[in-house]
């Protein structure tokens, strides 16, 4: 297994990882569960690679403006599907998903059906800047949750009626989580076309946006560490097990109708990874206090 | 004129293949409210159960789909014990189904991957396409028996839901679980059914879609429009998802028709688009309000 | 002054009349009281002066300014909020979490206030995490401070969901049967409790109740609906001696009800 091979494994991750940051903000934190945003992270691509190629957009710019063309275009979804219940809002998430997916098939001036490439001499996304942007990511998302407007978040999640009755703008609420996973998820498609440096809409299907949303269940909802090691976890590790292929896909969706009959709160049930220390810190205080005591 | 005619007619007959799908999604939505996203690939295993059985045992159109029905109705009950049944003791809400529905999804698509490949396979052709002709519009001999059986299969249906006890108790629990129920219905067996009716439908849809087009892993996406149909008549309503399926199937034939091919699934999703904005109780669906 | 005013209220689902012209006026610093039957339209009445239910006919003055058709956020932020009957708290979170999120309308901070931590944000959390704590207290929370909601004793949630709408610094506090199964003892401590949240708060409280006890004893004044209609209207004592209500709560028979 060569370096090379290991890195692109990494960089692969860590887009993923970015994805699932910005889809656990919705799904993991506000509740509401999407089938779509493949579509979003298509956008970001194409946006992006537009952009980097003929426009000649240096490749981060490219990437922020990626983010909020996705942004944008989730405002205008949200605005129309946010007021919709439970299967109605999922489904009209797919609908969406794949109405994009589709249009980008369609269009042939960016290759249709056929993809999109983008030249070698464009910078291709390296391990440097995975990790960059992720750890701004997870910086910001970790300081908006513990806001009073993440908090706000987890209030829908929980009850929608009383967090009316307490006076949060629900509707407000869903299409800033939305507006902000969605970027989030254009910017990894911006990332991920600069890795594969080539665009095939079919690769922006539901089975994409399905595995995003898996990966965010796992980890546990409510949990951004939850969802770095959900991420690590289904994205690293099955790199590793190449010779089974597609069994590892039947070991997945094994794996997700287990964890919703035996765990259903994901690895990390809610809990952060602070919180696992505190606790254990905790112990260890208590545990210090008895002896002294007994000394 | 006659290719409008024509059109409406291939229109009617993959819209019965539609509907036959819609209703195995529609009726366990009625019952259990959620989206159960494993009867794609319960309808692509049927298509699969046919076309062995057709090649390998050379069996004649009835018992292929025989056989399919039988493998489906196995499968979707099977399913329901193994994925559902524990999230209902535990009355979790709908969203587990919904995700446990979609680990279902994923491992039947995989497991046919790995195991057969991902080759799409064409049917023998058990029936030519040449059939009959009235005026200058050809109806193919598949078309007609798509409708034909379609159509008993539908009307056998909404028969067993009106007619029977049986119906009767799935009407009372889909109206509330929880009181048919308290009032004896004996809610475990009507979910039981409800599952192998679906799996059943499915498995016949399952080998008419394989006969009209061809079988492939991933031929559980057009489950999707299955999702489609039943949003347009109204999530839950069984009249409302045969009605959506039609019409989806007769757009579908017009959209391909008249415009482009390549423009005939976005047009069913900006369809679906459409009507949950304008209209999302869909044109027989019932509307719910909250309670405090 | 009158603070919230209600003018012929009406109700329809479908054919039926929730609420029929309801005209009803809650004094600034009182306790009103709201009793009658079961199905009586208590419950419905509190949905719409929160705006969960919208109106068929009348309106509803806060303050002299009509709330009716205002989303329910709205009415909130305006200083009106409730507890439920079937109580709907944040399961999951904890008791600290709970009251927390409902201070937030307590500082102003922005998103990207929050995105960076800016000064303005930390300035606003401490703030909210000292009020949170003085509430806790108050509401004799403190030392179940972690516990997830959803784990609370009965008693606990219903007090501690009136600690999250307290949380909202409100004018006017709606209780749907606060006291909805909880012992003499636990029902005689909310009683204390309510009282003292309202002389600290400056509130005002609408309270649907069947402990006839509890009502008597906290409120000022009394309504009572019947089939949706406003049957009785007057102080405990004035509604203890009306012959339409001993009549529409113990029947024609006269069978003495324990608790009334």
């Amino acid at each position: 297994m060569s370096w090379a091979y290991i890195t692109t494994v990494l960089i692969m991750t860590g887009i993923n990882l970015l994805a699932v940051i910005g889809l656990s903000v919705l799904t993991g934190f506000t509740g509401l569960f999407s089938f779509g945003h493949a579509g979003f992270m298509a956008i970001g691509a194409y946006t992006s690679a537009i952009l980097t190629v003929w426009l000649g957009v240096p490749y981060y710019l490219a990437l922020l403006i990626a983010g909020l063309a996705a942004g944008l275009i989730s405002l205008v979804i949200g605005r129309l599907t946010l007021k919709l219940k439970g299967d109605y809002f999922i489904i009209a998430t797919l609908g969406f998903g794949e109405s994009i997916r589709l249009l980008f098939n369609w269009f042939d001036p960016i290759g249709g059906s056929r993809g999109f490439r983008i030249p070698s001499e464009i910078h291709y996304t390296s391990l440097s800047d995975v990790i960059i942007i992720n750890l701004i990511a997870l910086i910001l998302i970790a300081n908006l949750i513990n806001s009073r407007h993440g908090r706000n978040f987890k209030a829908i999640r929980e009850e929608e009626m009383a967090s009316q009755v307490i006076g949060i703008n629900i509707f407000r609420y869903k299409m800033l989580s939305f507006f902000i996973s969605a970027v989030l998820v254009g910017i990894a498609g911006g990332m991920l076309a600069h890795l594969t440096h080539f665009l095939i809409p079919r690769n922006f299907d539901m089975t994409k946006s399905t595995f995003l949303t898996i990966m965010v269940i796992l980890g546990g909802l409510g949990s951004l560490s939850g969802s770095v090691i959900g991420t690590v976890v289904l994205t690293f590790i099955p790199e590793f097990l190449r010779n089974f292929n597609e069994w590892r896909y039947v070991i997945f969706g094994f794996l997700v109708v287990l964890v919703m009959v035996l765990r259903p709160k994901g690895l990390m049930g809610g809990y952060e990874i602070s919180d696992l220390l505190r606790w254990v810190k905790r112990r260890l205080v208590r545990r210090r206090g008895e002896k002294n005591e007994s000394a | 004129m006659e290719k409008f005619i024509q059109f409406l007619i291939n229109g009617i007959a993959i819209g019965s293949i539609y509907a036959l799908m819609t209703v195995g999604y529609s009726l366990v939505y009625s019952i259990m409210n959620f989206s159960n996203f494993a009867h794609g690939g319960v309808i692509m295993l049927g298509s699969y159960f046919g076309f062995f059985a057709i090649t390998i045992l050379k069996a004649p159109f009835w018992l292929a789909a025989l056989i399919a029905m039988t493998g489906t109705t196995l499968l979707a009950v099977v399913i329901e014990r193994l994925a559902y049944d524990p999230l209902r003791r535990r009355q979790a809400p709908s969203l587990y189904y919904i995700i446990s529905a979609m680990g279902i999804s994923i491992f039947l698509e995989n497991i046919v991957l790995a195991t057969l490949g991902a080759d799409f396979r064409n049917y023998p052709p058990l029936f030519q396409t040449s059939g009959f002709y009235i005026g200058g519009i050809s109806i193919g001999k598949l078309d007609v028996l798509i409708l034909v059986v379609g159509t008993i299969s539908l009307f056998g249906l909404m028969w067993l839901i009106e007619k029977t006890k049986i119906g009767l108790a799935i009407r009372a629990t889909s109206f509330n679980l929880r009181a048919a129920n308290l009032m004896g219905v004996n809610t475990e067996f009507v979910i039981f059914v409800v599952f192998g009716l679906g799996g059943l439908l499915a498995g016949l849809a399952g080998v008419m879609y394989g006969l009209r087009y061809t079988v492939w892993p991933q031929m559980g996406l057009i489950t999707n429009k299955a999702f489609v149909a039943a949003v347009f008549g109204g999530l839950g309503s069984l009249p409302g998802a045969i009605v959506g399926a039609i019409s989806l199937g007769i757009i579908e034939a017009m959209a391909t028709g008249y415009i482009s091919s390549n423009l005939r699934d976005l047009i069913a999703f900006v369809l679906l688009v459409t009507i949950l904005v304008v209209r999302p109780s869909g044109i027989m669906g019932k509307a719910t309000e909250d309670k405090a | 002054m009158s603070l919230l005013e209600l003018r012929d209220v009406t109700k329809q689902f479908g054919g039926l009349v929730a609420v029929g012209d309801v005209s009803l006026t809650v004094e600034q610093g009182s306790i009103h009281g709201l009793i009658g039957p079961n199905g009586a339209g208590k419950t419905t009445l509190f949905n719409l002066i929160t705006g969960i239910y919208g109106l068929s006919g009348g309106t509803i003055l806060f303050e002299r300014e009509p709330i009716d058709g205002l989303a329910p956020f709205r009415i909130a932020q305006k200083g009106i909020t409730r507890t439920f009957q079937n109580i709907r708290l944040f399961k999951d979170l904890s008791v600290y979490d709970n009251v927390l999120t409902a201070c937030h309308m307590n500082t102003k901070y922005s998103v990207v206030e929050a995105l960076f931590r800016l000064p303005a944000r930390n300035q606003g959390e401490k703030k909210l995490k000292q009020e949170t704590e003085i509430l806790l207290d108050i509401m004799n929370l403190t030392d179940r401070r972690d516990v997830s909601a959803g784990n609370l004793p009965y008693g606990f949630q219903r007090r501690l969901e009136i600690a999250r709408a307290v949380a909202l610094k409100p004018t006017l506090l709606l209780l749907d049967e606060p006291a909805a199964g909880m012992n003499p003892d636990e029902t005689f401590e909310l009683l204390e409790m309510i009282k003292q949240v309202k002389r600290e708060f400056g509130l005002t409280v609408l309270i649907i109740e069947h402990h006839m006890d509890l009502i008597m004893n906290l409120c000022d004044r009394i309504m009572v609906l019947n089939f949706g209609r406003v049957l009785a209207e007057g102080s405990p004592i004035e509604i203890q001696n009306d012959p339409a209500v001993v009549q529409a709560y113990l029947g024609e028979g006269g069978n003495h009800d324990a608790r009334y």
